[in-house]
């Protein structure tokens, strides 16, 4: 059995949901009660691989909304509660979706193993970052194209680059794409330098700097709140694949030669008939879904019940070649560029 | 899905350390900690007590049941010496008189249902809402407890965890015969440990145990409990917040 541990974008939309899914209580709740309320296993579904196969996954709503970002205290809470929800209710293999697994990694909650009563068993549950990783390096290779960008020749600039996600990408773009030159873009100096000797490869520069130099744009950092991308100084064509959470960029940016795809997004082959991705901001919830999600469901596809992508710059590249096979195996694919921004392409 | 360099970064390095288990203790000897002491460590003894004679007032209700529930009793008479042990340690003298004002309108509650004949409501004062009152209270108190107290806490949780059960198998066993009355019962208890809570908040902040962290672990242990009986999350959601926001 798979779990997912999910949230609300905001209290609104959280309590609203809260009203649709049955609990009025909730849903006149304020954000104390949020903050005291216990997760919930809202829904468990079946699926249906490709090959035939099906398995049984259950989502937990962790009860946490981003404004609770700023008590360290409850987003540690509900993260853990979560996860002890998890276990105790026997799922194998958890993924750690949205904010919660960002709350894991930069709280450092590996430290805080025990949760009431129960010591948390770390092989149940994985971030899925290895399957975001690689699904991010797909839409890459498969869109750049679309806008005229060769791979070889390109400039690409990974946002981001020291994370466990963009560290994995630059080395598949590095190793197996064969980008014409990365631009290594993030916070802190010396795991920029890291990175760059250990890729052999990339030059490492500002966001302002990187930015106008850019073919391709892969953004796995969350956007500094108030950060103003000028349009202008874009190439045209550039494609940006916006990895971060939550996804924002389309809004500054889109338009005029820039094309957005939502990064690490996949597409299943059917409907997967369940009701909570409705509130994630999907074009087509019943088939979209985060891919960290996803790779719950691949390693229970595939009996893989271990924690795959765990601790931080942990990604290989053949593991990212093993879920992204079996990705394909059991049916996702993806998401890429989408039919309005095709037709703009064509008429262009 | 998760990207790493967010700005939440600067915030966790923003807090401080003390937020990790076990780290930010208080100051056992100061004269603030004993005085905040003296209330917590009395309700915690007046509890045990409390549930000692619960559990034998209970057996006259469930005759079958009164060597097993004897059997419990017998367990929170300990745990209420090692309590008291606690107290002394650190030379603490517990303020009992407070602790039975505390449990009044409980212990008021009890009796009545006790007179009344109302086993599901004795049982859901006693063995689901006390018991998961204080396993919460417990697991919040351990990791910023002194080394003694944390000790014996430890070990009184884990039978904690026995009482709760047995609760819950009775009331799982009857739930279609009691449903009506733990959902009234529900409604006029539960604000009092709300109110409890509360009433408690300030000596618990001076034992660095933080009251929304108490309100939480209650929320989960009391949710897990009535799951086990057999409610639906909806229901659950029901009676807790309901009586939570009445």
């Amino acid at each position: 059995m798979f779990g997912l541990i999910g949230h609300s974008t905001s209290l609104e939309q959280a309590r609203s949901k809260a009203r649709d899914l049955g609990f009025p209580e909730y849903a006149d709740g304020d954000l104390d009660l949020w903050c005291v309320a216990p997760p919930q296993l809202v829904e468990t579904v079946s699926i249906t691989s490709l090959t035939g196969q099906t398995i049984e996954g259950a989502y937990i709503d962790s009860v946490f909304v981003p404004e609770m970002l700023s008590r360290f205290k409850t987003a540690r809470r509900k993260v853990l509660s979560a996860m002890d929800l998890a276990q105790k209710s026997g799922i194998d293999i958890t993924a750690l979706g949205g904010f919660t697994s960002i709350i894991f990694e930069n709280f450092n909650l590996l430290k805080a193993q025990q949760i009431r009563s129960t010591s948390l068993d770390w092989e149940r549950f994985t971030t899925g970052n290895t399957h975001t990783a690689w699904v991010i390096t797909q839409q890459v290779e498969t869109n750049a194209p679309e806008l005229g960008i060769e791979l070889s020749r390109a400039k690409v600039a990974v946002v981001g680059a020291t994370g466990d996600i963009g560290s994995a990408v630059c080395r598949w773009l590095s190793r197996n794409t064969g980008v014409g030159e990365l631009l290594l873009v993030a916070r802190q100096q010396q795991p920029l330098l890291d990175l760059q000797t250990e890729l052999g490869e990339g030059r490492i520069l500002s966001l302002e700097e990187a930015l106008p130099e850019a073919d391709v744009v892969v953004w796995v950092a969350s956007l500094p709140q108030g950060l103003a991308i000028d349009p202008a100084s874009l190439k045209k064509p550039c494609l940006m694949i916006d990895g971060g959470y939550p996804k924002n960029l389309d809004a500054k940016v889109a338009g005029g030669g820039v094309h957005v795809i939502k990064g690490g997004i996949v597409e299943f082959w059917q409907d997967i008939g369940w009701q909570m991705m409705e509130v994630a901001e999907m074009d087509n919830p019943q088939r979209q879904l985060f891919a960290c999600f996803a790779e719950a469901m691949l390693l229970d596809f595939e009996g893989l019940h271990t924690n795959f992508s765990w601790g931080r710059n942990n990604i290989s590249l053949d593991n990212m070649e093993l879920i992204g096979a079996a990705s394909l195996r059991h049916g996702f694919r993806s998401i890429g560029l989408n039919q309005v921004q095709l037709r703009q392409l064509a008429a262009a | 899905m998760p990207s790493l360099d967010t700005p939440l970064a600067a915030t966790a390095t923003a807090t401080p350390g003390g937020e990790e288990l076990g780290l930010d203790l208080p100051d056992f000897s100061s004269s603030l900690y004993k005085d905040a002491y003296s209330r917590i460590n009395a309700i915690v003894i007046e509890g045990e007590q409390e549930a000692h004679d619960n559990y034998i007032s209970l057996g006259s209700l469930i005759p079958d049941q009164a060597e097993e529930l004897a059997r419990l009793a017998r367990m929170e008479l300990k745990h209420k010496k090692g309590f008291t042990a606690c107290a002394n340690n650190l030379s603490v003298t517990a303020d009992m008189e407070f602790a039975r004002e505390f449990f009044s309108p409980l212990h008021g509650n009890f009796q009545t249902a006790l007179a009344e004949g109302k086993v599901v409501t004795c049982l859901l004062i006693q063995a689901i809402l006390i018991e998961a009152f204080a396993i919460s209270a417990y697991h919040i108190y351990i990791p910023v407890a002194d080394p003694f107290a944390r000790k014996i806490t430890e070990g009184v949780v884990k039978d904690e965890y026995t009482h709760l059960n047995y609760g819950q198998e009775w009331l799982k066993a009857n739930l279609e015969a009691s449903r009506e009355e733990l959902e009234q019962a529900n409604r006029a208890n539960l604000p009092l440990v709300r109110k409890m809570l509360e009433q408690v908040a300030g000596d618990a902040a001076v034992l660095h145990m933080d009251q929304e962290d108490l309100m939480a672990d209650f929320m989960t242990s009391y949710q897990e409990a009535l799951t086990d009986i057999g409610f639906t999350p909806r229901e659950i959601a029901r009676m807790a917040t309901a009586a939570l926001l009445g």
